[in-house]
């Protein structure tokens, strides 16, 4: 039967590494070409370098290609062909997706797809939810407001190509959609790890149902690290008693990674439509062995509208030594992606990652899912305040709950912490991103 | 162990519904319906290509 079939597509998903790389070296060159040929805006980056299609003969020669930066694709943006600009490779009347990215970072980028390219989205897609055991069977509900930011999109367009039956969670509130899940005895779920948390949370508390009675087994998640954070992914499938998957994706990329059913610890890199590369943060030399982080430079090998050629993510990744049980030969990154070069900030001199103290936050029992993190300045001394919740369960405990906090995130981060105790509710609820981490040095 | 497929056949009829969709929308071009349907068709074609064709050029290379 095809719901028994363990791959998606076992054409590619166990193909040997040696042979991958010859796959991705020829889509490469197709797409550098399609990209050079069809936009100016790239044309004029590697006419700048001095590269053409034909210069492009090995692995080595591509990691010799300009990377393209998010901020490069919004100065070029807002202008003719409106509002995509130069980068569009395709006329006007061929586009028939808009998106744009969350602008977390900045301006948002506009991000034009063909028909095309939407069903490469499904596609890429198709590959995450059939290795994380989505099949024809299942019920997807999907508690997302269908909006400009492709989020989960792609994720229900793939569901369906899969063959599930999907649920458009839109409009209805939390409430509403908790209720809907319950009536229509849904399956799966798809949503960032915040709003898993806080669906449990509204739940339990404000409508007397154990999560874990709902009859969910699966949730893929995106949007957010939480998924692969050990303590968040933990609380997680505590909550609904479900498995819960990470995968990887961005406007301007794609869905490019996926953790599998057996939940290795990391996320294969879905290496027969992307080409992942990793380079040092700071000298930008490759770094092909495992064990080592560095920043993704990433190309989409089948996009058409608005190519992805060495697009510099800024996401900090590293190879996984060790090859995933499940069979596929698509490599790993261990731990998924655990940081982006632009958060990684440099506080009393340490490098601090965010997703750090949110592993050593949700590591401690008595604390809520809830926190948020201020650096400021006094004197000229960097100051941290995190900002937690106590549990109810947790309260006449908060001196052990707190001694247990500030041993964490010394392990984890070794930086020292002003600690905030809140009621419980007290801190802000997200749908979607959340913004927990705020420096106010900048503003000094 | 990877399983054996007929790539060579697959990837031949893969072209062969790319040129016979391609039939299609030349026949019906003044009929939005049919030109519209078969743009539909070319991008799922183009999927198939993605996911048998390109890799069936990679596994006929002996190296």
């Amino acid at each position: 039967m095809l719901a028994d079939q363990k791959y998606w597509n076992p054409l590619l998903e166990t193909l040997p590494l040696h042979k991958v790389k010859e796959l991705q070296l020829r889509k490469f060159q197709r797409i550098f070409k399609w990209a050079y040929e069809h936009s100016k805006f790239h044309r004029a980056i590697y006419d700048r370098a001095s590269i053409t299609p034909e210069d492009i003969r090995s692995h080595e020669d591509i990691r010799r290609i300009p990377t393209v930066e998010k901020s490069m694709m919004r100065d070029v943006q807002r202008k003719d062909p409106f509002p995509y600009g130069d980068a569009l490779c395709v006329p006007l009347e061929e586009v028939s997706e808009f998106r744009q990215t969350s602008g977390t970072t900045g301006q948002p980028v506009y991000q034009a797809d063909t028909w095309q390219d939407w069903e490469w989205w499904a596609e890429c897609w198709s590959f995450i939810l059939w290795a994380q055991g989505y099949r024809p069977s299942d019920r997807v509900f999907i508690p997302f407001g269908y909006n400009v930011f492709v989020a989960f999109w792609a994720g229900h367009y793939a569901a369906e190509k899969i063959g599930c039956e999907v649920v458009p969670g839109g409009v209805l509130d939390t409430t509403a959609r908790i209720l809907k899940i319950q009536e229509l005895r849904a399956t799966a779920l798809m949503a960032t790890p915040t709003y898993v948390l806080g669906m449990a949370d509204t739940a339990m508390n404000k409508l007397g149902i154990d999560p874990r009675t709902l009859g969910v087994n699966k949730i893929t998640c995106a949007g957010e690290p939480g998924a692969s954070i050990p303590s968040t992914k933990k609380r997680m499938e505590e909550a609904w008693a479900a498995k819960v998957f990470d995968h990887a994706g961005a406007t301007e990329i794609g869905a490019w990674s996926y953790e599998c059913e057996a939940q290795p610890g990391g996320m294969h890199v879905n290496e027969a439509l992307f080409l992942v590369e990793i380079v040092d943060v700071e000298t930008g030399e490759v770094i092909d062995e495992p064990g080592r982080q560095g920043k993704m430079i990433i190309t989409a090998l089948d996009r058409q509208a608005q190519p992805c050629v060495r697009f510099d993510s800024k996401d900090i990744i590293e190879w996984d030594p060790e090859p995933c049980p499940c069979g596929r030969s698509f490599r790993l990154i261990k731990g998924g992606v655990v940081g982006r070069a632009d958060d990684i900030t440099k506080v009393k001199g340490v490098l601090l990652a965010p997703s750090a103290i949110e592993e050593a936050v949700r590591g401690v029992g008595g604390l809520g899912d809830e926190y948020e993190v201020v650096v400021d300045k006094v004197g000229d001394i960097d100051r941290i305040t995190l900002k937690v919740e106590l549990r109810p369960d947790a309260l006449g405990h908060e001196k052990s709950v707190k001694d247990s906090l500030v041993n964490q995130l010394r392990i984890k981060t070794n930086l020292g912490y002003n600690i905030e105790l809140h009621d419980y509710g007290a801190l802000p609820r997200y749908e979607v991103k959340a913004r927990r981490f705020k420096d106010l040095r900048k503003a000094h | 162990m990877r399983p054996e497929f007929d790539m060579e056949k697959m990837d031949h009829l893969i072209q062969e519904m790319k040129r016979v969709a391609g039939e299609v929308e030349n026949a019906g071009r003044e009929i939005p319906a049919v030109v519209r349907n078969v743009k539909r068709i070319m991008a799922s074609i183009k999927m198939l290509e993605i996911n048998v064709s390109d890799v069936s050029g990679i596994l006929k290379t002996s190296t």
